[in-house]
């Protein structure tokens, strides 16, 4: 778009709006952020740059002066790491924040930069524990017994339905972003109806992992025990008084190790293959 | 299609497009190695074993989806790109294809630590083009350099793995001992354990692990299906909330 463009809409619209961002504008953003929220990842700023990058299309437009168009993008070079889709509740209402500044509001660039930090926070707490720790895994876990029979829709149908439901939701929230602006954000985030939602995916979630822990997580034993001359089964004793015992049990003491320990996903590894193969030399296991 | 160069080459491919997290949620979920059994399932003619080994394979990886910060504690892509085809080309047991697999998930990690140091450059490249306004190069560096240097780590390890792989798995599978082979039955059945002890602290509420006892032992003492304890499950936390709210008194 050249400079006269620019300056034509702006006659147009009254004086105090000299700068608008159309439902257009706001979805070129949202496209790329939700294409690159995690391809240009680093260690040292993590998603600043894809933020930085996604906002372009919009701070083009508002800062028509070469030096406050600098300003803005090294604004949005920041450290900057969420979870990208309630994360579009962030970059909903920032690109509000500088259509405000571009109108010569008062909203210092301090402004921008702490409602970033101040919200990553919390969005990627309620990003995690829904979209990452609850959703996916059931959307896999459901579609999972279809795979195990070989058909390809096991992958197909999650494929389809997880990026799509996603998608849309953070469209949804993009713009509700825009619209409500940052106070109406940290109300919604206090109301009690976040809290809930949150419990019901992760009740659900461990649900789930229950039921797909007992179908999946297989250990027996052969063991054959001899008492007064009559053998009997280890694993027989082990079901008629509680069945599964032995998974649920796998389940448990890596559970509690990484609780005690954190995520050691080597050491665990390691145990079990050294577990795994004792338990197949002795025939314990 | 049994051309194993062809099949290297798009497994290459693959990896390296799914890595690349092109699609903030449709690259997480194309990366998962039930997806990429559709896609070796497609490659290789054979999508019944594929999907088997790849659904058998997702059970290790289940909670790995889900770590908060973008680290990776363990490459699902990598593990699936190679124990798959693999797997599926040399009529490997689902179980020995996981126990080949889990190796290359720790490598994963190297991988992508390699990814993000590199992805560092571009950042910095990026502040010089910020202080021309360039947004253009802005731009370069946020998608286009990340997904060359991302090639070029990617790509070779998975072309070359799966295009000597399979001829020597084959050679390597006929002298596995029956008790090797036994333990790896033993591994593929406790490795799903580690993926929901990992979605458990995850999930991380304590309080709420009853949850989990349930959903266990409704499979193991009434047989019901995953969908089946899909439903009771939301009904349960249906009612629990209607509950929970009436206790505070919020309810309208």
């Amino acid at each position: 778009m050249s400079a006269e463009n620019k300056n034509l809409e702006a006659k147009d619209t009254n004086n105090t709006q000299k700068y608008t961002l159309t439902k257009k504008d706001i979805n070129k953003c949202f496209n790329r952020l939700y294409i690159g929220a995690e391809m240009s990842n680093s260690y040292e700023r993590l998603q600043a740059l894809v933020f930085c990058a996604s906002m372009c299309p919009a701070l083009e437009k508002l800062y028509t002066k070469k030096d406050e168009l600098v300003k803005a993008l090294k604004r949005h070079l920041q450290f900057y790491n969420t979870d990208s889709i309630p994360g579009g509740l962030i970059l909903g209402i920032v690109l509000g924040m500088e259509q405000q500044k571009a109108n010569g509001e008062n909203v210092p660039s301090d402004a921008i930069t702490s409602l970033k930090t101040g919200l990553m926070g919390p969005i990627a707490a309620i990003g995690d524990s829904i979209i990452w720790a609850a959703y996916m895994p059931i959307l896999i876990a459901l579609f999972l017994p279809l795979a195990k029979q070989g058909s390809p829709l096991g992958g197909i149908l999650p494929l389809i339905i997880y990026p799509v439901t996603t998608y849309i939701l953070m469209y949804y929230l993009t713009h509700r972003g825009f619209r409500l602006g940052r106070d109406a954000i940290t109300q919604l985030m206090k109301n009690g109806k976040m809290q809930s939602v949150i419990f019901a995916a992760d009740t659900v979630g461990l649900m789930m992992m229950g039921a797909l822990s007992a179908n999946y997580v297989t250990i027996s034993s052969p063991l054959k025990i001899n008492v007064s001359g009559s053998e009997f089964a280890l694993q027989k004793l082990l079901d008629s008084i509680v069945p599964g015992i032995l998974p649920l049990a796998a389940v448990f003491a890596i559970y509690l190790y990484m609780i005690k320990k954190g995520q050691n996903f080597n050491k665990i590894l390691l145990a079990v293959v050294v577990i795994s193969l004792i338990g197949s030399v002795t025939g314990i296991l | 299609m049994n051309n194993i160069l062809l099949v290297a080459i798009l497994m290459g491919i693959y990896y390296w497009f799914c890595r690349l997290r092109c699609g903030y949620t449709f690259s997480s979920m194309l990366l998962q190695p039930v997806v990429i059994g559709v896609f070796v399932g497609l490659l290789t003619g054979h999508m019944k074993e594929a999907m088997i080994i790849g659904g058998e394979l997702q059970l290790v990886y289940l909670g790995v989806t889900s770590t908060p910060g973008g680290n990776v504690p363990n490459d699902p892509a990598l593990a699936g790109c190679i124990a798959v085809p693999i797997g599926v080309l040399s009529g490997m047991s689902p179980q020995v294809a996981i126990a080949l697999a889990v190796p290359f998930g720790l490598i994963g990690v190297f991988v992508d630590q390699l990814r993000r140091t590199t992805n560092t450059f571009w950042v910095h490249r990026a502040d010089k083009y910020a202080e021309q306004g360039n947004t253009r190069g802005i731009f370069i560096c946020a998608y286009i350099l990340p997904a060359i240097a991302g090639f070029i780590i990617r790509f070779p390890i998975v072309f070359i793995i799966n295009y000597f792989g399979v001829g020597l798995a084959k050679q390597i599978l006929v002298m596995i001992p029956t008790w090797l082979l036994h333990s790896f039955e033993i591994m593929g059945g406790i490795l799903p354990a580690l993926g929901f002890a990992i979605t458990l602290t995850v999930i991380g509420k304590k309080e709420l692990i009853p949850f989990f006892i349930i959903g266990f032992f409704i499979v193991k003492y009434a047989n019901i299906s995953i969908m089946g304890v899909a439903i009771f499950a939301v009904c349960i936390v249906a009612l629990l909330t209607v509950f929970m709210s009436n206790k505070k008194g919020v309810v309208s």
